[in-house]
């Protein structure tokens, strides 16, 4: 991703398509490692919480979510912290992003579709002119429209308005395909929903790690979430991109500093 | 040059002010007991911080001689009549109109312009939002609380009346667009929205401070100027009403999520 031929053509994707795909991007080794993590944090989930179903997301429990993980395994905070994954995001946002959540969501067979939306959509009035989110989507699994890959509306990054939603929406979705060991950058703006499992043995395996720009509020309050000990270690620069500091949303304050007449 | 609003106790009156002017002033809100403590918990706060040099001598949007006009930020941490403030039912109304609930609390910060102090520089507090700005509205409230006599002399914020209408930030060529002082009586509360066009003013008296502390109220998917979390003292949040944990995020849907579930 260094290349720069290649980051260019990443960032022509995203404009004109609103998603690309890092094709095989994950070794083997830390494919293994992030499938057993997993396995341990629907286990450690369904200990601690009797559930790894959430109903106001997904219509049945065949769908498996499994919330924060980064606090799980040092695999996922790896994930989060890939400089291929933050060139893709800062490719999409800005050099000015927080990193908002990171769960992962297990479509096994018989799981249903969410309902459509965008992630922006859900949370940030109209109009929607610039991407202020980005889902990074590790694929744990090869995914493709039989095992209930997510499904994207083509185009919907241009959607400025709830209003440019077309009534039969959910019928011109498009199925991601991707191998295991990929991941799938999405815009916030993309309109998408998670697909319905209908291979009848597949499980489908994708980690979403969402970030989101620095003047929104992140899904995860990481101050209280992430134990002490986890964030005493991370590095600077770790510790700015989850919001661990006593500040939040003052950067602007500070870069006007350069209005005229300062020095 | 500008019309101006009436001061207004009424809330719908007062909600007319902030549709056409952009602010309104609510007088005599804070009265007697009430606000003799928070002035003294303010200028005590303040004193604390001179005397250990941890006050802030310069920030961005102030100009001129460092130490002219004293900030305080956080101040939730500094004393509990300041809680007070800020989930005072008056200032709930206005918020509840405005922006809905439930909504955030930014900041509850307080400066204090003294003699000499040449005022700030011309913003707006939803500027972090960039261009354009939502139609939708303002995306924040600012409840500030005159704990001196804001006047045309010592430094009481300074406005555009109506810049909120144009729905954008300040340009650089537009910083010494003509204003008008928020005058305001001590103890009252004036409320501004996020697109309003402001600074401090400059305080040209020999021998006046002005005190104002400053609510900033958000809707919920902006992130807080403060980390609560970390920089609030407990007892704030241990003793906070259903209000009170709401307005700091521990009462939260969507955001701001512990375990997929609100704090608190």
């Amino acid at each position: 991703m260094a290349d720069l031929p290649v980051k260019d053509r990443l960032a022509a994707q995203l404009e004109d398509h609103g998603f690309c795909i890092v094709p095989n991007v994950l070794s083997a080794a830390d494919l293994a490692r992030a499938r057993n993590a997993l396995d341990r944090g629907i286990a450690l989930t369904r200990q601690q919480l009797g559930s790894t179903h959430i109903p106001t997301l997904d219509p049945n429990p065949s769908s498996i979510r499994v919330n924060n993980l980064p606090a799980m395994d040092a695999v996922f905070r790896e994930l989060l912290l890939r400089s291929d994954a933050l060139t893709a995001v800062e490719l999409t946002i800005g050099p000015h992003f927080l990193i908002s959540n990171f769960t992962a969501h297990v479509a096994m067979p018989g799981s249903d579709s969410m309902k459509l939306h965008s992630d922006q959509a859900l949370v940030v009035p109209e109009p929607w002119l610039r991407p202020w989110a980005m889902n990074i989507i590790w694929c744990l699994d090869d995914v493709h429209a039989g095992n209930g890959a997510t499904c994207y509306l083509p185009g919907s990054h241009r959607f400025h308005t709830a209003d440019e939603v077309p009534a039969d929406a959910l019928s011109q979705t498009v199925a991601f395909e991707a191998s295991a060991g990929s991941f799938i950058a999405m815009d916030g703006r993309l309109w998408h929903t998670s697909g319905a499992n209908r291979s009848g043995q597949d499980r489908r395996r994708m980690l979403f790690a969402y970030y989101s720009a620095d003047f929104l509020r992140q899904q995860i309050n990481w101050t209280l979430t992430l134990p002490a000990d986890l964030q005493a270690a991370l590095d600077r620069r770790s510790r700015a991109l989850f919001g661990l500091s006593p500040l939040g949303n003052t950067r602007l304050a500070l870069e006007l500093t350069t209005l005229p007449g300062t020095s | 040059m500008y019309n101006t609003p009436q001061l207004t106790g009424d809330l719908q009156q007062g909600l007319d002010n902030l549709a056409e002017f952009g602010y309104t002033v609510v007088p005599d809100v804070l009265t007697g007991e009430q606000l003799r403590c928070a002035r003294d918990a303010l200028y005590r706060a303040a004193c604390d911080d001179r005397q250990r040099q941890r006050e802030q001598l310069t920030f961005a949007l102030d100009y001129g001689e460092p130490g002219t006009n004293q900030r305080l930020w956080n101040v939730l941490s500094r004393d509990p009549v300041f809680e007070d403030l800020a989930e005072h039912p008056r200032a709930m109304e206005y918020l509840r109109a405005v922006l809905g609930w439930p909504a955030l609390l930014g900041n509850l910060s307080a400066n204090i312009c003294a003699p000499g102090c040449p005022g700030g520089y011309l913003h707006a507090d939803q500027t972090f939002l960039g261009e354009p700005w939502p139609e939708a509205g303002p995306q924040g409230l600012n409840c500030a609380w005159a704990i001196d006599d804001f006047t045309e002399d010592n430094g009481a914020t300074r406005v555009v009346p109506g810049s909120h209408k144009w729905n954008r930030p300040v340009r650089p060529d537009e910083m010494s667009t003509a204003t008008v002082a928020m005058t305001a009586p001590a103890g009252s509360m004036i409320v501004f929205e996020s697109r309003l066009w402001h600074r401090t003013g400059a305080n040209v008296t020999q021998d006046q401070h002005r005190a104002g502390i400053f609510a900033w109220y958000t809707k919920t998917y902006i992130r807080p100027q403060e980390n609560w979390f970390l920089s609030l003292k407990p007892e704030v949040q241990q003793f906070g009403s259903d209000t009170m944990l709401t307005l700091l995020g521990y009462k939260s849907h969507g955001f701001g999520l512990t375990y997929g579930r609100s704090p608190r």
